[in-house]
């Protein structure tokens, strides 16, 4: 614009000077035009430490460009880092300059919370010596990161689902057979060994002689839904128990799988996203990967649990629904149950919860005591209905909690068998 | 040596070049015995500098612009051409230098600033010097001979060059 303003000036004033003062930038211009790269055939790998990470732990990027085409006096090159990603040592972003046939690598060190985090391309911006001309071009340098929720060791989870499946397992089969757990006593067949007469039984009886019996132990199908629903996650300020059902769903998993039984996951939240059920430590993989991408959201149609499709679930299969609760939850759960499956529900409590994030005031004291009291009732027709709860206040380690309340299946379900 | 060191040298070419463009421009309008706007440049100079620390990234385009416009307005008034164009001369240094500072903010303290910006002032400084000794011998190198027809004739075939300059640009 400058140049065209000037010889305009010249033509019309009839003045050579104007022209004079043009000529510098022509100059520029010509400069920076002619030695401008022609040809960009720039390629970028990528390499990460690690592709499976903890929350908050450091993962080193390397990123290595190499240039295939001529000369590039300066190169702006910025690596595209996902959403949620913080760096913590180093630069995403560097200046080079690219000799032909030359190579650059630079490492940054990245961390993030839990979450699946996909690394597209690295931006290069090119320009001339006197960066004239400029142009942008995106190197693909595709990388995958899942940060995995932490995984709390539970040492076991008693279940009793009514069915149980052929391979032999930890969970009580209501079935006769060989196991550790006293089933009840039968008569003497031949061929049952010695030690198992009861012999207490055969006095009493002149010529029968009876055996006791055990109850065998197989492994079970075990569906666990997460509750990723806004409705029940989301607190005042942004504060959400999501991360914590997400690390007791982690924790459940793996104790369940090492278990050896068959596992499946559904997380519940704008969408449903079903892990099929499956065994051992592939499945854990499967189920830490669906838990790394889980986010909570908000649906019209998932808004309560009356859209679950339980189909997903084999008939009498144990259930496990890691969800703070709403009042409007009572009756999709006492229809799970009357399906005939066995359903707990592990319940972080929302209301401890967003007490701890609220002024201790007189007010919210007698809020609190009111929400506290209507959260009591639903647990307790929860529990009527035959539903197992655990009513989890997340300053207490989850692990103690399932040491106190799930080592052995409480008494009431024993006596009912289930 | 860290990264703001080695930024030091294009700073103070950067310096150097503002004081060169709004200088010229205040020696030649005083000459002329303008004093009113030479009061107006070392206002621009002085927040020409100011833009830098401050990051008014905007400012640089603005005012080479401004210093431009000065210097044709002063060769319109016919005051000592030479000023004017080193008045020119020094805006298009300033911005030139403004910008690439900005450009090596981003690099890494690891990057190989130093070598840039060596390569980069004596790239400037060959192509400034150049379009000077160009732009004075046309001031001063007369053709007696040449009808104005001619002139127009070759001030049409620059700007038809130009044309197909900025059209190779906007390929970029």
């Amino acid at each position: 614009m400058i140049v065209y303003s000037l010889i305009l000036a010249s033509i019309v004033a009839v003045r050579g000077e104007f022209i004079a003062l043009a000529l510098p930038f022509v100059m520029y211009l010509l400069a920076g035009f002619l030695r401008a790269p022609d040809d960009v055939k720039l390629e970028a790998a990528r390499h990460l430490s690690t592709e499976r990470a903890a929350p908050g732990s450091d993962v080193v990027v390397t990123v290595t460009v190499t240039n295939r085409g001529s000369h590039l006096e300066e190169v702006l090159l910025e690596d595209i880092l996902p959403p949620d990603l913080t760096i913590r040592v180093g630069l995403s972003r560097h200046l080079v300059r690219f000799a032909k046939g030359a190579s650059y690598t630079f490492s940054y060190t990245v961390s993030g919370p839990r979450g699946g985090y996909g690394f597209e391309s690295v931006e290069a911006t090119i320009k001339d010596r006197l960066a004239v001309t400029s142009r942008k071009v995106r190197l693909e340098a595709k990388g995958q990161l899942f940060v995995f929720p932490p995984v709390t060791r539970l040492r076991h989870v008693a279940i009793r689902p009514r069915r149980t499946r052929v391979y032999a397992g930890m969970i009580p089969a209501r079935v006769g057979g060989a196991g550790t757990e006293f089933f009840g006593v039968r008569e003497y067949q031949p061929g049952d060994p010695p030690h198992s007469i009861n012999w207490r039984a055969s006095a009493r009886h002149e010529e029968l002689l009876f055996s006791n019996e055990f109850q065998q132990e197989r492994v079970a199908d075990v569906g666990i839904v997460l509750d990723g629903r806004l409705r029940t996650n989301q607190f005042t300020r942004g504060h959400s128990l999501f991360e914590y059902s997400v690390l007791a769903a982690a924790a459940l998993a793996d104790a369940l799988l090492t278990q050896g039984n068959r596992v499946g996951m559904l997380v519940y939240a704008s969408f449903l996203r079903w892990t099929f059920p499956g065994y051992g430590r592939v499945q854990r993989e499967r189920i830490l990967y669906a838990l790394a991408h889980a986010k909570p959201g908000g649906s019209e149609v998932f808004s309560d649990l009356e859209h679950m499709p339980t189909r997903l679930f084999p008939p009498e299969s144990q259930i496990i629904l890691v969800s703070p609760l709403h009042e409007d939850d009572l009756s999709p759960l006492v229809q799970l149950r009357a399906q005939g499956y066995q359903v707990m529900v592990v319940s972080p409590n929302p209301v401890q919860f967003e007490l701890s994030y609220l002024p201790k005031t007189q007010t919210v004291e007698l809020a609190g005591r009111v929400v506290r009291m209507e959260r009591m009732l639903l647990l307790q027709k929860i529990q009527r209905a035959g539903i197992q709860v655990l009513d989890w206040d997340v300053n207490e380690p989850f692990d103690l909690l399932v040491k106190r309340k799930l080592s052995r299946p409480p008494a009431w379900l024993r006596a009912v068998g289930g | 040596m860290g990264l703001r060191d080695e930024v030091n040298v294009t700073v103070v070419a950067f310096v150097l070049s503002v004081l060169l463009g709004i200088g010229s421009l205040v020696i030649g309008y005083s000459q002329a015995g303008f004093a009113d706007p030479v009061r107006w440049f070392v206002v621009l100079g002085f927040l020409w500098l100011a833009a830098h620390w401050q990051r008014w990234h905007w400012f640089s385009p603005v005012a080479l612009l401004l210093a431009v416009a000065a210097a044709a307005y002063g060769v319109w008034k016919e005051f000592r051409t030479v000023w004017m164009i080193l008045g020119a001369l020094g805006g298009l240094l300033g911005w030139d230098l403004f910008d690439f500072a900005r450009r090596l903010r981003y690099a890494a303290p690891t990057d190989d600033i130093r070598g840039m910006e060596r390569r980069h002032l004596e790239r400037v400084a060959v192509v400034v010097i150049l379009g000077l000794v160009l732009a004075l011998l046309s001031v001063y190198v007369r053709i007696q001979r040449l009808a104005f027809e001619v002139a127009v004739g070759l001030i049409l075939l620059a700007a038809l060059g130009l044309t197909r300059l900025v059209i190779g640009l906007r390929k970029y």
